[in-house]
């Protein structure tokens, strides 16, 4: 297990790094809000430029941001394919005959073999598992030199494509947008924008400043509780609880052995950081004062005006077009 | 051979691009039977790192340990059982709190030898004749482990890896946190074993008056690098302490300490407080 680095920033230089982070998160919160007012992909292809456009222009590689994404690849390329299978109105774009038989079935499991094998040796897995999706499909369609077991229609329909693209060109854009705050906000200013923005809400009983210290001790602390667990797994392993060997029944009790530490710990730790920050004077609800205190910049009223034009653009799509 | 250590590295992936060299280079022999060996070093020097090799739970990033026949590589190997591995070579780690999880002692003392397959009477019997062991009697059976104070879990801990009955045993800093009179409590023990069975032992420490006393031979790390392998008596007559951040113990300082301040002729070699004051009392009642 390596080390878990929380939160994905990434120091770097651009003018998205010196936005106050308050005005990142008021501004992704609107652009999300416009995006989903969009209603056909074209639009959505037109926001989706815009955001390669603030991409570069904020001087972000784009390999970094793709790098974020590849948590939620999978979902992308399966979303794509039901959406391409079972969307079906509108004019037919391609109907082909896919053809199952020995041969075909052979190539699968060919393909398969290849790409289990070039993933290993290879980063880019969620290129090659596209490549081996589509690939099927060729397989399927074009191998007809032997007698079908079974042969299907398979249609694509326009509006299957249609939709297809436009849910996954719409969550590429959501999940880029939150890429960019993560990428370029450290945790600590996050949760102190978070707090800042929370602010009003002590008129209701809810108070920000511990919400926001709470959020910030937790993000420091998982490391550490990574770091601990990863000692305890160790510490077991010694008395034999190999966690990738055994039974269930023995798994179990290797689960336990594991949690029950675990949890020791976490309550040691709290109370030495309790003690720490009591006898560093720290008294709950009293006024402090901060070493960075967030301004507002001219960068940030450029991106307020910017996401505003944007907000009122998919505001007169929604309601003209 | 017991555990043989062949130009073995480990790095550790860092927050920055640079991998961290834990320990480098290290070749080593040390014998299945009869050894009775200290690892000394400065905080951070790589102890731990080398202990935890010994008994394959981390594997070298260059290098091959050979434990009792086992090659142990970078590439984990589908051939070798390293359950058997952990059997063979126990190593307890610093802090209790890792690995105390069951509600009485005796269980968690049982936890090992029952993953190791050996039946509930058995690890009952081996539970309880590693709480004597380790110098606690069969009241404590049935406490529980988080209510006992730090020396004591200390103690349950060792017998939770005494229990296993390894061929060679690994202790982690089994004396940070001890008063004096618990350090030597739980060296007797450890050198008890020691005797009574012939297994190697191997104690991490920083206390440079135990490993004078009680041990004969005392293993140097400087900054992952293995810079001395002898002898305690050779060690505390060399000049290398000073470079590996290495103090002298307290009664070759003392001595020393007359000697250059009094002029006196005196052998400042001595082992133990008592020998000490011997050889005071005799080079005072020469004078
Ligand atoms: N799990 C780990 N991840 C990253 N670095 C580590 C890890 N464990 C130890 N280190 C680093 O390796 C070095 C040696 O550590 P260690 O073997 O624990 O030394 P010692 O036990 O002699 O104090 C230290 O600088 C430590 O920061
Ligand atoms: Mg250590």
């Amino acid at each position: 297990m390596n080390s878990i680095i929380i939160g994905q920033y990434i120091p770097g230089k651009g003018f998205l790094y010196r936005l106050d982070p308050r005005t990142k998160m008021i501004s992704i919160i609107f652009l999300m809000v416009s995006v989903f007012l969009l209603q056909n992909v074209y639009q959505l292809f037109i926001a989706f430029g815009i955001g390669i456009l603030v991409l570069l222009f904020g001087r972000i590689s784009l390999l970094k941001v793709i790098k974020g994404l590849k948590p939620i690849f999978l979902l992308l390329i399966f979303t794509f394919i039901f959406q391409i299978a079972l969307n079906k109105s509108g004019d037919v774009v391609s109907d082909t005959t896919m053809h199952i038989n020995l041969y075909s079935i052979g190539a699968v499991v060919l393909a398969f073999v290849i790409w289990r094998i070039l993933v290993r040796f290879n980063k880019l897995k969620m290129l090659l598992f596209l490549v081996f999706v589509v690939g099927i499909y060729f397989i399927f369609r074009y191998i007809t030199y032997s007698p079908d077991f079974y042969s299907f229609q398979f249609t694509i329909y326009e509006k299957g494509l249609e939709m297809s693209a436009f849910v996954v060109v719409r969550l590429l854009i959501i999940i880029t947008l939150t890429t960019i705050l993560t990428l370029t906000t450290k945790p600590t200013d996050l949760t102190q924008g978070m707090e800042s923005l929370l602010h009003p809400l002590k008129k209701i009983g809810f108070n920000s400043e511990e919400f926001a210290l709470i959020i910030s001790i937790s993000l420091r602390y998982i490391p550490t509780i990574f770091d601990e667990a990863q000692k305890i797994m160790l510490a077991q392993a010694s008395r034999g609880a190999d966690f990738s060997e055994g039974k269930l029944k023995d798994k179990l009790k290797q689960i336990v052995s594991l949690l029950v530490p675990m949890f020791i710990i976490a309550f040691i730790r709290s109370e030495e950081l309790a003690d720490a920050m009591e006898s560093r004077n720290f008294v709950p609800g009293q006024k402090r004062t901060r070493i960075n205190i967030l301004t507002f910049s001219i960068v940030d009223v450029y991106t307020f005006v910017f996401t505003l034009l944007c907000f009122a653009g998919a505001i007169v799509a929604k309601v003209v077009l | 051979m017991g555990i043989r250590f062949k130009e073995v590295s480990h790095e550790y992936p860092s927050y920055s691009k640079t991998m961290y060299k834990a320990i480098q280079n290290i070749s080593l022999d040390i014998e299945a039977k009869d050894e009775f060996i200290a690892l000394v070093g400065h905080t951070g020097s790589g102890k731990s790192t080398l202990a935890k090799h010994m008994n394959a739970l981390i594997f070298p990033t260059s290098g091959t340990v050979e434990i009792f026949g086992n090659e142990i590589t970078k590439k984990r190997n589908k051939k070798i059982k390293y359950n058997n591995i952990r059997q063979k070579v126990g190593l307890v780690f610093q802090f209790p709190e890792y690995q105390l999880f069951e509600e009485t002692v005796e269980k968690d003392i049982m936890f090992g030898p029952l993953n190791f397959k050996v039946s509930h009477e058995e690890a009952k019997k081996m539970a309880l004749s590693a709480l004597n062991m380790v110098g606690l009697d069969k009241s404590y059976l049935e406490r529980n482990p988080f209510n006992l104070s730090g020396g004591e879990k200390k103690r349950v801990s060792v017998a939770g890896i005494l229990a296993i009955d390894p061929e060679i045993l690994v202790l982690d800093e089994p004396t940070s946190g001890l008063d004096p009179a618990g350090k030597h409590i739980m060296m007797d023990l450890f050198r008890e074993i020691h005797e009574k069975t012939g297994k190697t032992v191997i104690i991490i420490t920083h206390d440079m008056d135990l490993v004078y006393q009680y041990f004969n031979r005392v293993i140097v790390l400087k900054d992952g690098e293995l810079t001395f392998d002898g002898s305690p008596d050779a060690l505390f007559r060399s000049d290398i302490l000073e470079s590996n951040h290495l103090d002298l113990p307290n009664t070759i300082k003392t001595l020393k300490f007359l000697k250059d301040e009094y002029k006196l002729d005196i052998d400042i070699y001595k082992k133990t407080v008592e020998e000490a004051a011997m050889e005071i009392n005799e080079v005072m009642s020469d004078e």
